[in-house]
C-alpha cells in the first residue's frame, strides 16, 4: 500500500500567482494530489487569495516579508504534520533544509531557470545537497545544478513543464478575422517583457522581419505580454521601420491566449534564458508549429526537434522562411503529439513516481526480491 | 542475449568463474540451456533471485541485464571493480558503456571536466572512482549494483566490502603456522577457478614471486607446456638488473614453455601515441602493461593469467611499512592543529630547494594524524595543497570539495580491517588496484584483444584468506605464495625479489617529456618529479600527440 504523506510547500506563489512558476507549482500540487499525497499545506510569499485549489491542497495567506515568511514556515512546520517538504524556489532552500531536519522529513528542492543556473550563495548550495531530491524543468537546468551542487545525480531528476488542457486546436480563422490579419503570416511571441532579463528573443525576430519581408513574406508579429521592456522593444520596431508589421496586444485573457494560439502561423520565441519554455507547449498543443533557439530548456520543450525546431541564432531568418515556406502541419496530430509527452496524463505519472522514490525503501525496488513469478513457465520442467 | 521467452536480455563484459557449478544448481532447478556461455547463468540466476544473484557469482564482470516486462534496468559490477562499467543520465536518457570514450563516441554528452575528476588525477595518478575526467559520465563504484527504470537511475547499492570481510576475518585469525598452508590452498583453488576456458590461458611471467608462484600452481593445477610471456629490456641485456634470465629459471622450473619479448627504447617512443589513444581515463601507468600485452598477441593468446594484486593482498609495498610506520611516529604530532601547515611554510620559505625537490616530505606533519592521511602521502602524486600551482585554482578548490579524498579513502576503511596490513591492503586495493591497474589492464588488455585474469585479485580467495592476514608479518604473505606450488619457487627468485628490478621506462619518459634545463647541472630527479611532469603530458594529450583537454573553471 502506498503511504500517503503531508507536504508542506514553500512557494513564491501558486494559486493566483502569475507566470510559470506559479502555473508549473499548481500543476505539481494538483498532480501530486491525484498521485495520492494526502494533504498539502502551501505557505506563498505573494498571492493572498486562495480560491480554486483541489481538495488536499490548503494555501495559507502568504507573508511578503522575509522574516515573518520564515516565522510563519517555522510555525506552520511545529503544528503540523509533515512528511515532506518541498522548496519551490532555491532562495527558500536553507529555511527550507532547516524545517526538513527539524522534522525528520524529506526534501524535495524545485529548480525552474535562470534562477538555478548560476552557483548560489554558500548556505542555498549546502542546503541543496541535502536534498532528497532535486526537480529540475529541463536538462539543462539539471546540468547547470550538478555544476555547482556536489550531490549524487541520481537524486537530481528532470520533471518537465506540463501543458494545460486548455490550450486545444480549433480553426483560428475567425480569431484572424477578429485581429484584421487575414492572409498575412503571422508570427507570434507569448511572454513577459522584462527589461532586466530581456533573454526572450524579441529583439531577433523584430531584426528578422525586413529580411523576411524582402523574401516575400507578408509578415504580421504578434507579441503576446507585458512588462517594462515593452516601450524600448516599439522604439526598436519604430526604428526598424516596420511598425506597421508588429503588435502589441499587452496581457491578454486566457480564452484570447487560446485563440490567439490557434491564429498564429508560427510560434517563434528565440530565447536564450528558457528554464523549460511552456509557451512552445502551449503553442503546438493549440496546433501551432513552434520555433526556438537550441539552447537552455527550450531544446526540451521543443524536444530536440521532434515536436518543436530549433536553430541557431545566425539561422533565425531563414529557418522562419523555410517553415512559413512549408505547409503547416496537420494541428491535430501536432497536439495530439505534444500531449502524450507532455500532457498532464504524462506529468502525473512523474509526480506519482517522484512521490514513490521519496518513500521506497529497498523492499521496495522491484529488484530487491524477486518472486518466483520472474521465472517464465518455458523455464520450468 | 536474450532469455529464451524473449522477457530479459543482457549485455555482459567479464568472466563468471564459476560458471560450471552455478550452470549445473540452476539445470537440477529446471533452468534450460542453449548455450555453453556464461553470459546465458547471467539470465537464468537474475529471472530466479533478482538482485540477490550478484553474491552468487565469482568472477569479474561488469553486466546489464534489461526487464522487458517491468521495464526496468539492472547493472552489476564485481567486488574489486575488475570490469570497468561507465554510467551517463543526462535527466532524460540513461546510457552505459565498459568505455568513457565509447559514452562520448555517441555524441549526446557535454564534454564539461568533472573538477573531482581532475583533482583526483592529480593527487593519485588516475581518475578515483565514481568520477571521470566529464561531469557527465560517472562510474558504476566496484562492489556495487544499480537500478533504472522510468523514474531515473536509483543511487549504486554496495553489495560487498573488503573492510567488511577482512574485519570478519581479523575476529578470527588463525595461528601463524597455518597460514602457509592456507595460502596454498586458496591460491590452487583461485587458479583452478581462473583456468577455465576454451582457449589456451598463458601467463605474465617476471622474475618476481607472484607469477612464478601462479605458474607453479598452474602445473599443479595439471597445465604443462604453459607459454609464460616476460618482458625485458634492451638496454639492461646481460647486467644484472635483466629479469629475463631468472624468469626463464622459473619457466624452466615449472616446465613452461617461455617467450622473451625484448623492448627497446625506440620501440617505446614508437607505440607511445598509441599507448595515449588507447588509454581511456588518463593514468600515469600501464605502459609495461601495454607492452607485454602486445608480447602476448605476437604469440597468439587470447587470455592470460597476471600476478596483479599479489602485493596489494600479502603486503608487498612499501606502504605496508611506510604507512603505518608514518601514523605511529607523525601521528601524535599531527594531531596538533596548524603545526604541519606552520611547518610546511616555514620551510618553504626558508628551504625553498628543499620543498621543491621533496614536496611531500613537507606533508608529513599535516597528513600522517589518519590511515587515509598517510596513505595519500605515500600515493600522493601532487599533495592537495599543491594542487593549485598546477590548475586553475577555482577547479583546485571545487575538485576537493567534491572528491573529499580524505573521507572517501577513510570511508573505505569502515569497519575497521582490524590489523595494520589489512588496513593498508584495503586501502591498496581499492584505490590504487581499482583506479589504476586494473584500469590499465583493461585498456591496455583491450587494445590488444588480450583478456587479462587475476587470480590473485578474487573475492572468493580473499574470504579464504580473510582470518590469516592479520598474522602475517614482514616478507611472510610473500614467503608463504612463494611456497604454495608443490615444486615452491626457487629460493633465488624470493631473495633476489626483496631488492626488485629496475624498469627503464621510468628514465624513456623522462627523455620524451624531460625537462632539459633542469637536468643539466643537477642532480638526477626523483622519480616522483618525473610522474608529475609525465601526468601532466597524459592529461594534454601527450607530448606527441595534439588532443589537447580544456579546463576551465565553470
Amino acid at each position: 500500500m502506498k503511504p500517503s504523506p503531508a507536504m508542506l510547500a514553500l512557494v513564491t506563489d501558486a494559486y493566483r500567482g502569475r507566470g510559470g512558476i506559479a502555473q508549473y507549482n499548481r500543476d505539481f500540487f494538483e498532480a501530486l494530489a491525484e498521485a495520492g499525497l494526502l494533504s498539502i499545506t502551501v505557505l506563498p510569499r505573494q498571492a493572498p487569495d486562495s480560491s480554486g485549489m483541489p481538495e488536499p491542497v490548503e494555501q495559507l495567506q502568504a507573508r511578503p516579508g522575509r522574516i515573518a515568511y520564515s516565522v510563519a514556515a517555522l510555525r506552520t512546520a511545529l503544528f503540523r504534520i509533515v512528511d515532506v517538504v518541498f522548496c519551490g524556489h532555491l532562495f527558500m532552500a536553507p529555511l527550507a533544509a532547516l524545517i526538513a531536519r527539524l522534522k525528520g522529513a524529506k526534501l524535495i528542492i524545485q529548480a525552474h531557470g535562470i534562477e538555478a543556473w548560476p552557483r548560489p550563495s554558500r548556505i542555498q548550495r549546502m542546503a541543496t545537497e541535502r536534498a532528497d531530491l532535486v526537480l529540475c524543468v529541463s536538462r539543462y537546468t539539471r546540468a547547470a545544478v550538478l555544476s555547482w551542487a556536489a550531490i549524487a545525480p541520481d537524486r537530481v531528476l528532470v520533471v518537465p513543464n506540463t501543458v494545460r488542457e486548455v490550450f486545444t486546436p480549433a480553426d483560428g480563422s475567425a480569431q484572424r478575422v477578429a485581429l484584421g490579419v487575414e492572409g498575412k503570416r503571422v508570427l507570434l511571441t507569448v511572454g513577459r517583457m522584462d527589461s532586466r532579463e530581456r533573454y526572450k528573443g524579441h529583439d531577433r525576430v523584430i531584426a528578422a522581419i525586413p529580411d523576411l519581408v524582402a523574401k516575400g513574406h507578408d509578415i504580421c508579429y504578434m507579441v503576446v505580454g507585458e512588462g517594462d521592456d515593452r516601450a524600448r522593444l516599439e522604439a526598436l520596431v519604430r526604428n526598424a521601420g516596420v511598425s506597421d508589421r508588429v503588435r502589441f496586444l499587452g496581457d491578454v485573457g486566457l480564452q484570447s491566449l487560446i485563440e490567439i494560439y490557434r491564429a498564429a502561423d508560427l510560434f517563434v520565441m528565440p530565447s536564450t534564458g528558457e528554464g523549460f519554455g511552456v509557451a512552445f507547449l502551449e503553442a503546438m498543443a493549440s496546433g501551432t508549429p513552434a520555433l526556438g533557439l537550441a539552447t537552455a530548456g527550450a531544446k526540451d520543450a521543443l524536444a530536440d526537434g521532434e515536436l518543436g525546431t530549433s536553430t541557431s541564432e545566425a539561422e533565425l531568418s531563414v529557418a522562419i522562411s523555410r517553415l512559413l515556406h512549408q505547409a503547416k502541419p496537420d494541428s491535430f496530430d501536432l497536439a495530439r503529439a505534444v500531449r502524450a509527452r507532455f500532457g498532464r496524463e504524462k506529468f502525473v505519472a512523474m509526480a506519482d513516481q517522484v512521490l514513490n522514490r521519496l518513500t521506497e525503501r529497498d523492499s521496495d525496488n522491484p529488484n530487491a526480491v524477486f518472486g518466483e513469478s520472474l521465472i517464465s513457465h518455458a523455464d520450468r520442467p | 542475449m536474450t532469455s529464451e521467452d524473449g522477457r530479459f536480455v543482457v549485455v555482459f563484459n567479464g568472466e563468471i568463474y564459476n560458471y560450471p557449478q552455478l550452470r549445473t544448481e540452476l539445470e537440477t532447478d529446471g533452468a534450460r540451456f542453449r548455450t555453453t556461455s556464461d553470459t546465458e547463468v547471467l539470465l537464468h540466476l537474475y529471472a530466479r533471485h533478482g538482485a540477490e544473484m550478484v553474491h552468487r557469482l565469482r568472477g569479474m564482470f561488469a553486466f546489464a541485464i534489461w526487464d522487458q516486462a517491468q521495464h526496468c534496468l539492472f547493472l552489476a559490477r564485481d567486488p574489486y571493480g575488475i570490469k570497468p562499467l561507465y554510467t551517463a543520465n543526462d535527466g532524460w536518457t540513461f546510457r552505459f558503456a565498459s568505455q568513457v570514450k565509447a559514452l562520448l563516441a555517441g555524441g549526446h554528452l557535454s564534454r564539461d571536466p568533472e573538477p573531482a575528476g581532475v583533482v583526483g588525477f592529480h593527487l593519485f595518478g588516475s581518475v578515483p572512482e565514481p568520477f571521470t575526467l566529464y561531469r557527465d559520465i560517472r562510474s558504476l563504484p566496484a562492489g556495487h549494483t544499480q537500478f533504472v527504470n522510468a523514474a531515473g537511475p536509483r543511487e549504486p547499492k554496495s553489495f560487498s566490502n573488503l573492510a567488511e570481510l577482512l574485519a570478519k576475518g581479523a575476529a578470527n585469525a588463525v595461528p601463524v603456522a597455518e597460514i602457509s598452508e592456507r595460502v596454498r590452498a586458496a591460491v590452487l583453488d583461485s587458479i583452478r577457478a581462473h583456468s577455465l576456458a576454451d582457449v589456451e590461458v598463458g601467463i605474465f611471467l617476471s622474475a618476481g614471486v607472484d607469477s612464478g608462484a601462479l605458474l607453479g600452481c598452474m602445473r599443479d593445477a595439471g597445465q604443462r607446456g604453459v607459454r609464460a610471456i616476460t618482458l625485458a629490456f634492451e638496454e639492461f641485456r646481460g647486467t644484472s638488473e635483466d629479469e629475463a634470465p631468472l624468469a626463464a629459471r622459473v619457466s624452466d622450473h615449472y616446465g613452461a614453455h617461455h617467450i622473451v619479448r625484448r623492448l627497446s627504447q625506440q620501440e617505446f617512443v614508437q607505440d607511445l601515441p598509441a599507448i595515449l589513444d588507447a588509454m581511456d581515463q588518463p593514468s600515469i601507468d600501464g605502459v609495461n602493461t601495454w607492452f607485454v600485452s602486445k608480447a602476448a598477441k605476437e604469440a597468439g593468446l587470447k587470455v592470460v593469467i597476471s600476478g596483479l594484486g599479489g602485493d596489494e593482498l600479502l603486503g608487498g609495498y612499501p606502504s605496508f611499512a611506510d604507512v603505518p610506520r608514518w601514523r605511529r611516529r607523525f601521528g601524535a604530532l599531527a594531531v596538533v592543529p596548524g603545526l604541519g601547515l606552520f611547518a610546511r611554510t616555514l620551510i618553504g620559505r626558508v628551504a625553498p630547494a628543499f620543498s621543491h625537490a621533496r614536496p611531500k616530505a613537507l606533508g608529513l606533519l599535516e597528513h600522517s594524524g589518519t590511515w587515509a592521511g598517510a596513505y595519500l602521502l605515500r600515493r600522493g602524486l601532487f599533495l592537495p595543497n599543491e594542487l593549485p600551482k598546477v590548475m586553475d585554482p577555482e577547479i583546485a578548490r571545487e575538485g576537493m570539495r567534491r572528491l573529499r579524498p580524505l573521507r572517501s579513502l577513510g570511508a573505505s576503511l569502515k569497519p575497521d580491517p582490524g590489523s595494520d596490513l589489512a588496513r593498508v591492503c584495503v586501502l591498496e586495493s581499492v584505490h590504487y588496484m581499482r583506479n589504476q591497474l586494473l584500469r590499465d589492464a583493461d585498456w591496455a588488455g583491450m587494445a590488444h584483444s588480450l583478456e587479462i585474469r587475476v587470480p590473485l585479485v578474487d573475492f572468493t580467495l580473499l574470504g579464504k584468506l580473510a582470518s590469516s592476514i592479520p598474522a602475517i608479518t614482514k616478507g611472510a604473505g610473500k614467503a608463504a605464495l612463494a611456497a604454495a606450488p608443490m615444486m615452491p619457487l626457487p629460493n633465488e627468485v624470493v631473495t633476489r625479489a626483496k631488492s626488485g628490478f629496475a624498469v627503464p621506462t621510468g628514465a624513456w619518459i623522462n627523455s620524451v617529456v624531460g625537462n632539459a634545463s633542469s637536468s643539466i647541472g643537477h642532480k638526477p630527479e626523483s622519480k616522483g618529479i618525473v610522474s608529475r611532469r609525465w601526468s601532466q603530458a597524459v592529461l594534454n594529450g601527450g607530448p606527441l600527440t595534439k588532443r589537447p583537454l580544456e579546463v576551465h573553471a565553470s
